[in-house]
């Protein structure tokens, strides 16, 4: 299982532009599931983009279980982290869904009965093992998107990293992800996911960081980065805690990040 | 010799004479290189020998053959590269569509243009995105070139589905209307600069005629 | 009035129809949200309801789509452009690629239906400031956020001064700032009377804006009423709909056996909170 580390990393587009990651000292243990928020061009997707050696920093390192990655190549390191790119269709380009689920594995060397098995699983758990002949433009939008979430899956990385896997996602769709992650967590396996929907990070994740011009500005428990204490700076960066957090403080029950939380502090609260 | 005098003179007044003579002779060197070696060493009416490589033996007639053409090429490229430098393409169109070109056709022109870089950023998303399920991009040639098909075929399929949003978009803005569309703003034409057309196009028949009756020889 | 008279819609090549005999009627200055699983319709009706469905993508319409009563099957492309304007969910290729400016791209719609110059600069100046984005007038439109080219290419639309507003899934892909943005510029059309018809997965952006909700379940328009009791209807999550947070929260208290006490307090919290 891999241990990932960003250490002083700094990061600049082009010469003289501006600094898209400013100085990030991150550290994410084997199998935690972090949730990864912040307005666009907060440097979100600059940050993932370096758990695979698809950025190299400016300066700074990155480092699975603390060697230094920058003499492995990305090919190498797909091997350890699996990145979902947002849109499906920057992605999918086989004539049927199987074949796209097989890619990633097959460029892993995974062969024969092996393979079948990888892709058969994956399709299973996001629900299109009955379109496995079909081609990806026949399905919708969203169902691509899953697609696309399978072909990573699949690929069986310790590291699991979504970019925004809950975007046009209907319930059944939110379902899906969300299974996938618990799934995944069950396995050992580290989660992090980019996403605006923050009733969906308070509910799956144990841990939310919040980027803002390139920079950590929360880390933390669901409870802690969503409680009252934190919303000026998450209001900073144009971002609102979910309701349940917001009902909470208004009654005055402390932390309560998911509708659970806020149910069961309602219950056990004095004079409730 | 007139050209190069008809394209120095603009760029000197246009202030982009040191651009237009680099670009002017980025755009020429492979075929002024070609010109001149063929030209100097297998001219065929060349006699007087310059110097020798070999058995193959450069000429005078066949230096001043090359110049010659050297010369024509490079006023012709001169002239080209001040048109370039000095006219973006969207005034262009906007003129030539307030002069009654179709806005389709003038909106395609333009169009084009743009999509060049969204294509560059499409193309290099994806792939970032094959990359990351272990496409090898850094490794053997045979490597890199099967991995073309995961890379063309979303930038391909991309594309094609991308213009049909447009199309729609474009469709529910009116663009399929017959006629002639309003527009905002075309580039002002004074009438200093429509003189100077006209004498333009007046001077190629001239020349031609000054040509052929063989006055002017010097300057050709 | 817009309306939709027993529509039902088969994409070209496609087995089955994607929409079955679907009837619904946008009033003038009503707000009407659609819901639906993905695959549901929802984007096939925004097609059908504004005229770009046969005419530009083809397949087969049975049923009719009324303006003020009039078919709009009489009406040539560009005359419906005109009268009802389109958005969709990615910004980036609704803007038309040749305008260099903010300016030029909201007044792109105007100009190619050949509104004299005069008319055109007021309407391309209400539009930005019924969206309060003057100040983007003069920045390059590929340069902006997402959230900020949505808002241009709905004032694109608002600078032809159509009489409905179809909007498809505007906020999917944008941060919480830019759907905030929209949302807010939503809020003040309706609020002046324009005339909305919305399709989200933002529940709770719905119920913010909208007075009536129609629910769509494979092609078919299941549920169709008040904003607040559709929002609220038990059905939506079979239909694949998430609720709004309000309305899951307060179900889910609901279902807990809490004392009234306690659920009085949530309720006190959520109206506060509205």
């Amino acid at each position: 299982m891999t241990d990932l580390t960003l250490d002083g990393v700094t990061y600049r587009y082009a010469r003289g532009g501006t600094l898209a990651l400013d100085g990030i000292d991150l550290h994410v243990a084997a199998g935690e599931r972090v949730a990864l928020i912040g307005q666009n061009g907060s440097g979100k997707t600059t940050l993932v983009r370096h758990l695979n050696g698809l950025l190299r920093p400016t300066s700074g390192r990155v480092l699975h279980d603390g060697g230094d990655v920058a003499s492995r190549t990305v090919a190498q390191l797909a091997r350890a982290v699996g990145l979902a790119f947002q849109d499906p269709d920057r992605q999918i380009f086989a004539g049927s869904v199987a074949s796209e689920v097989e890619f990633g594995p097959r460029n892993l060397g995974v062969r024969g009965g092996d393979l079948r098995t990888a892709v058969d699983d994956a399709l299973a758990e996001v629900g299109l093992e009955a379109e496995a002949r079909t081609n990806p433009y026949d399905l919708g939008a969203s169902r691509r998107k899953l697609l696309a979430l399978a072909s990573v899956q699949a690929m069986a990385t310790p590291v699991l990293v979504l970019d925004e896997p809950t975007t046009g996602q209907d319930l059944r769709g939110v379902e899906v992800v969300t299974r996938v992650i618990e799934r995944a967590h069950a396995a050992g396996r580290t989660v992090i996911a980019i996403s605006h929907d923050m009733g969906f990070v308070a509910a799956s994740f144990d841990r939310v960081v919040v980027l803002g011009a390139g920079q950590v500005l929360l880390d933390g428990p669901p409870a802690s980065v969503f409680a009252e204490p934190a919303w000026e700076m998450l209001r900073s960066t144009y971002l609102e805690p979910p309701l349940p957090a917001i009902i909470g403080a208004r009654l005055g029950l402390g932390a309560t990040p998911t509708d659970a939380s806020l149910l069961a502090a309602l219950t056990s609260a004095p004079g409730g | 010799m007139l050209t190069a005098l008809a394209v120095i003179l603009p760029a000197l007044a246009g202030r982009i004479l040191g651009r237009l003579l680099r670009t002017a002779l980025l755009l020429t060197l492979p075929i002024a290189v070609s010109v001149l070696v063929v030209n100097l060493f297998f001219f065929p009416a060349g006699r007087e020998i310059l110097f020798q490589v070999g058995p193959i033996r450069a000429t005078a007639e066949g230096l001043g053959f090359a110049l010659e053409t050297l010369a024509r090429i490079g006023a012709i490229s001169g002239a080209i590269t001040l048109f370039y430098l000095t006219t973006p393409p969207s005034e262009l169109v906007l003129d030539l569509e307030h002069r009654g070109i179709s806005p389709r056709v003038a909106f395609v022109a333009l169009a084009s243009v743009q999509t060049i870089p969204a294509l560059v950023e499409r193309a290099s998303t994806i792939t970032a995105a094959q990359r990351a399920r272990g496409l090898d991009t850094e490794g053997s040639v045979w490597r890199r070139l099967r991995g073309v098909l995961p890379l063309a075929g979303p930038v391909l399929l991309g594309s094609i589905t991308e213009v049909e949003e447009r199309t729609m978009a474009l469709e529910a803005r009116g663009f399929t209307r017959p006629g002639r569309r309003t527009l905002l703003w075309w580039p002002p034409d004074s009438s200093h600069q429509r003189l100077a057309r006209w004498l333009l196009v007046l001077a190629v028949p001239l020349l031609v005629v000054a040509r052929a009756l063989g006055w002017l020889g010097w300057l050709g | 009035m817009l309306t939709l008279e027993s529509v039902t819609y088969r994409y070209a090549g496609a087995p089955h129809p994607s929409l079955h005999e679907v009837s619904l009627q946008l009033h003038d200055g009503e707000v009407l949200g659609l819901v639906g699983a993905s695959e549901a319709g929802k984007t096939t009706l925004c097609l059908v309801a504004s005229g770009l469905a046969p005419r530009t993508v083809g397949g087969t319409l049975t049923g009719r789509l009324l303006l003020n009563g009039e078919d709009a099957a009489a009406l040539p492309m560009h005359e419906l452009a005109g009268r009802i304007g389109i958005a969709f969910a990615s910004p980036a290729t609704q803007l038309s690629g040749v305008a260099a400016t903010v300016y030029e791209e909201v007044a792109f719609g105007p100009m190619n239906l050949g509104v004299p110059r005069p008319e055109l600069i007021a309407r391309t100046e209400e539009a930005l400031a019924a969206l309060r984005i003057e100040a983007l007038a003069d920045r390059d439109p590929a340069r902006l956020s997402g959230g900020q080219q949505q808002l241009v290419a709905i004032a694109g639309l608002l600078a032809l001064r159509p009489a409905h507003l179809v909007l498809d899934e505007p906020t999917a892909q944008l941060d919480p700032a830019g759907t905030a943005m929209v949302a807010t510029a939503l809020a003040a059309l309706a609020a002046n009377g324009a005339s909305i018809l919305i399709a989200e997965q933002k529940t709770g952006l719905l119920a913010g804006i909208c007075t009536r909700v129609v629910a769509l379940e494979a092609g078919r328009a299941v549920l169709d009423g008040v904003a607040a009791e559709i929002l609220a209807d038990p059905r939506l999550t079979r239909l694949g709909v998430a609720p709004p947070a309000a309305v899951r929260l307060r179900r889910q208290a609901g279902e807990s056996n809490l004392p009234a006490a306690v659920l009085a307090r949530l309720d006190e919290g959520l109206e506060a909170e509205r």
